[in-house]
């Protein structure tokens, strides 16, 4: 049972607050991604976690126990860091056995576990070598070893693929989440790339300074951004986010009007959603287009207004072309507009 | 109540730091006290004992502290300046140009790290006789004009500035002498600053070589006309040697309690090879 | 074909132009005195009356009869033993602790570093007072407890080891600096990654923070132990190398020698002595940096 829960945590530093009231709770067993911007607070959450930090306020819990005031040792979790944090001057082997030697665990089960570990990871012909002397990846899978030799159930990652490039970090977060299922472990893992959060996730929590911004399954925070924010910051490209204008509210007669304002919200719809119509539809002058091999992105320009969509294959388009782009009404989403909040779509769908 | 043993570390720690820091302050502390009250509180700590600059006045009248300062000062300033030179030129040769038997005049001016001019005095003397310099300000500056540490520093800051730059300026059609007035000296601004410290610091300190070449007012640095006032022969009273020597130290203490980052980071700058 | 011999050339002439000045100079006052240091050893003293004289190795020969000299020597070798070790070991604990986010570091680290700053000589001075015999500092100290006065500076049994305290402490701030930058260049992934899997403060100090330190360890060692041979100002205020050559050192030997006795070529023969021993140090160093292993 080893789950994490995080009660009303806050933290400051001198006078500015970074962490306001987070509350969440990863299951056992769960795979949680921290998702966000820069500088939202995320390393700060998962340092708050691995005990690394203190809270200004707020209760950290691990398998139902108070952690907040205890030393990292003392957590019984393991944690991998972006930089990987390897030892230069010890071998692979040495380097995994940091933390055993350290706790003192028997040689013969040292011996067991590298070994395991080792052949888990596929370390086995390095363990003589220097990090130096080994290539990202395989670095990156040493500090794997060390949070797994460890064989505690709850392991942080902050970041850690940062530093492969591209074709490597999908391998290799296959790899984590192929492990992290395997050997059931409940893992927190931070990451600014939604497209990780969204292919390795059970839950994702959204950030935005310092605050939950949505917290729920890579599906919820596709289909059902909570806010604004989250509509635009999951999926590549992003959301289409617009203000309703005078055009936009004739050409759609399924969108609520109140009759004091038009425009008390925003209208949010995917790029793969925006369909192109030959007769119904808003007027729109096509202002670039990006051949992307499987689809071809075509940026628009209506009014005010930019729309980015997608459509299959190499698209007969060119830019000064004119358009007529349609929006179904089963793929709006509808946010307030001061708030950024979603706006319920049983609440608006009836009243339309 | 949170990480309360954590808290009591770090109380041991800081008491520690200050403690150890208040002893190696002590000797300082007990210089400036003798300095600056009457002879017969040297070593009787009393908090309320009169403050007096007598000791000053008088050490200033005894001895020559005037000249001796100044003669420091135009040493230092020779000194500095000849380095930067010399060091500069070698420094650029060195990071700049391939030129045959490089490598080997490299490790043989490297030497001098370790073979100071100070340990070859009795030749180095015997040198400076021979050009009937003895007894002149340039005769304690000579041999450390052209200083193996400056070169390094210098050929280090050089070799590390982006090969584009240089590049660049030699598309221009800047000359060599250009591009190391224009390019290498500007950037390696901070090395100038450290090494420049360092030096000046070494030799205002300097003593046993001076002392070895002077034999007059005329010449003698502040280091060996304190050594020589503060003799046991000379019977001076304690109190007016303490003065002396804070005289002596004190400009450079100033320089350095005002500077005190740039001192330390030059000597850190300096030491990473 | 000019042109191509001409762009051939000019790197060698232009880097030899630059070059010169420097090598001149330092030639003209390290090499060239090494080399004629071994000459003049070689003679025998010349006066006024009498020229020197070739005596092949008589000069040599004298040194290994000198008991001076091996007192000297031993001396000397005592005196690097001593400052060297507890310098740099008070220098790593200093830099250890000023490397915490304690309260008021910087002033902590400017008493520490202070001493550095200030000449041989002033300290020298102020310390000679701390070593007098009844108003000193240490016999007041000592003098609280009941303890006798004594000649610190005078006893042939503790002269040396009064300058090795002075020196210990004039010393240590200027390794520590070289600990501090070394310490500040370690990242602090690797402090927490330790925490985390439980090693305790001296496991990880012994682990990881003092191997890595082992490069800076190298060059400050070398520092000290050439300084302890090349640093005697002291010597002129404090023992003049006495009481009976108690507590002097070799190159202030030297130049007893040379501006004392006016032997300049026993000096000669002794400063051939210093310059292998600097030499030595200078080859166990590079032995040592090449099998250094290059973590990088
Ligand atoms: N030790 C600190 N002292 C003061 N402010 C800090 C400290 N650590 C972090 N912060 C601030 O807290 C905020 C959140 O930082 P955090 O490192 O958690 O962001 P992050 O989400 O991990 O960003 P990134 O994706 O860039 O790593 C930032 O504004 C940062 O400036
Ligand atoms: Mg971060």
């Amino acid at each position: 049972m080893s789950s994490i829960i995080l009660k009303d945590v806050c933290k400051s530093w001198d006078s500015t607050q970074v962490l306001k009231n987070i509350n969440f709770e990863c299951k056992n067993g769960n795979l949680l991604v921290l998702l966000g911007p820069s500088g939202c607070g995320k390393s700060t959450t998962l340092r708050l976690i691995a005990g690394l930090e203190i809270p200004t306020s707020g209760i950290v819990e691990i398998d139902n126990r108070d952690v907040s005031n205890l030393p990292p040792v003392k957590r019984n979790i393991s944690m991998v860091f972006q930089n990987y944090a390897l030892f230069p001057h010890l071998t692979v082997a040495e380097n995994i056995l940091f933390g055993l030697k350290a706790r003192r665990v028997p040689k013969k089960e040292q011996k067991k576990r590298l070994k395991d570990t080792a052949d888990l990871l596929g370390l086995s012909d390095f363990l003589g070598r220097r990090p130096a002397q080994l290539s990202g990846g395989q670095r990156q899978r040493v500090a794997l070893g060390r949070s797994i030799v460890a064989q505690v159930s709850v392991c942080l990652m902050d970041e850690p693929l940062s530093n492969l490039d591209a074709k490597l970090r999908q391998e290799m977060r296959q790899e984590i989440r192929a492990l992290q299922q395997r050997l059931k472990m409940t893992m927190i893992y931070v990451t600014h790339d939604q497209v990780e959060a969204m292919t390795i996730a059970d839950k994702i929590i959204l950030m935005k300074d310092g605050e939950i911004e949505q917290h729920g399954t890579p599906e919820d925070l596709y289909n059902q951004p909570a806010t604004a924010f989250t509509g635009n910051f999951i999926g590549n490209p992003p959301m289409n986010i617009l203000t309703p204008d005078s055009q936009i509210m004739s050409a759609f007669s399924y969108l609520p009007r109140s009759p004091d304002s038009i425009s008390a919200y925003l209208l949010g719809i995917r790029p793969e959603n925006v369909e192109i119509s030959e007769d119904s539809g808003i007027e729109s002058s096509v202002m670039t287009t990006e051949y992307l091999g499987a689809d071809s992105l075509i940026v628009c320009r209506s009014g005010e207004q930019t729309i980015t969509l997608t459509v299959k294959g190499k698209a007969d388009i060119t830019a000064g072309d004119f358009l007529k782009l349609d929006l179904k009404p089963k793929h709006i989403h509808l946010f307030d507009r001061e708030s950024g909040m979603r706006l319920e779509d049983s609440a608006w769908r009836k009243a339309s | 109540m949170k990480f309360r043993e954590f808290d009591a570390e770090k109380f041991i720690v800081t008491t520690g730091a200050w403690m150890l820091g208040g002893i190696w302050l002590l000797p300082l502390v007990f210089a400036f006290w003798s300095a600056f009250h009457p002879a017969e509180f040297s070593t009787n700590f009393e908090l309320f004992a009169p403050l007096t600059i007598d000791n000053f006045v008088r050490a200033w009248s005894y001895a020559p502290f005037p000249r001796y300062l100044l003669n420091t000062f135009v040493l230092v300033t020779l000194i500095l300046a000849a380095q930067f030179v010399l060091c500069t030129l070698a420094a650029y040769g060195f990071a700049r140009f391939d030129f045959f038997g490089k490598n080997v005049v490299f490790a043989l001016v490297l030497l001098q790290l370790m073979i100071m001019p100070e340990v070859l005095l009795v030749e180095n003397y015997r040198t400076i006789s021979s050009m009937g310099l003895l007894d002149t300000i340039p005769a304690i500056g000579l041999p450390y004009m052209a200083s193996a540490f400056g070169i390094f520093l210098l050929r280090q800051s050089f070799k590390s500035i982006p090969k584009e730059l240089v590049e660049a300026a030699q598309v221009e059609g800047v000359s060599a002498i250009g591009i190391l007035w224009k390019v290498y000296i500007p950037l390696a601004k901070s090395t100038y600053i450290a090494y420049g410290l360092v030096s000046v610091s070494y030799h205002w300190n300097n003593f046993l070589w001076p002392l070895v070449v002077t034999s007059s007012v005329n010449s003698r640095p502040l280091t060996v006309g304190l050594a020589i006032f503060g003799a046991p022969e000379s019977g001076v009273d304690w109190s007016i040697i303490t003065a002396a020597t804070v005289m002596t130290m004190s400009p450079l203490l100033v320089a350095f309690i005002l500077f005190q980052r740039q001192f330390v980071q030059s000597f850190m700058h300096s030491g990473i090879k | 074909m000019k042109p191509l011999f001409q762009l051939r050339y000019r790197n060698h002439v232009n880097g030899w132009l630059l070059v010169l000045p420097a090598v001149f100079m330092i030639s003209l006052f390290t090499h060239y005195p090494i080399g004629s240091n071994l000459f003049h050893s070689l003679f025998s003293m010349g006066t006024v009356t009498r020229p020197e004289v070739f005596i092949g190795l008589e000069n040599y020969s004298y040194l290994l009869d000198d008991e001076i000299f091996w007192k000297v020597l031993t001396n000397n070798l005592i005196y690097s033993m001593c400052t060297v070790p507890f310098s740099i070991a008070i220098a790593l604990g200093m830099a250890l602790l000023i490397n915490r986010n304690i309260k008021g570091r910087s002033l902590v680290r400017m008493a520490f570093f202070t001493p550095t700053v200030l000449p041989m000589i002033a300290v020298a001075n102020i310390w000679l007072f701390f070593y007098t015999p009844e108003y000193g500092l240490f016999d007041q100290i000592f003098g609280i407890f009941g303890g006798d006065s004594h000649n610190w500076l005078g006893n042939p049994d503790t002269s040396l080891f009064c300058l090795i305290v002075m020196v210990i402490w004039k010393e240590s701030g200027f390794f520590m600096v070289f600990y501090l930058a070394a310490l500040q260049q370690l990242s602090p992934e690797l402090k927490e990654a330790g925490l985390m899997e439980g090693s305790g403060r001296w496991y990880y100090f012994r682990r990881v923070t003092f191997p890595l330190l082992m490069p800076t360890t190298l060059f400050v060692t070398v520092n000290a132990v050439v300084n302890s041979f090349k640093l005697v100002d002291h010597l002129v205020i404090m023992t003049k190398g006495g009481p009976d050559n108690a507590s002097s050192l070799l190159l202030y030997y030297i130049y007893e020698n040379a501006f004392s006795f006016w032997d300049t070529s026993y000096a000669a023969t002794l400063t051939v002595v210093l310059v292998l021993i600097l030499a030595i140090i200078t080859i166990i160093q590079f032995v040592v940096v090449e099998k250094r292993i290059h973590y990088q």
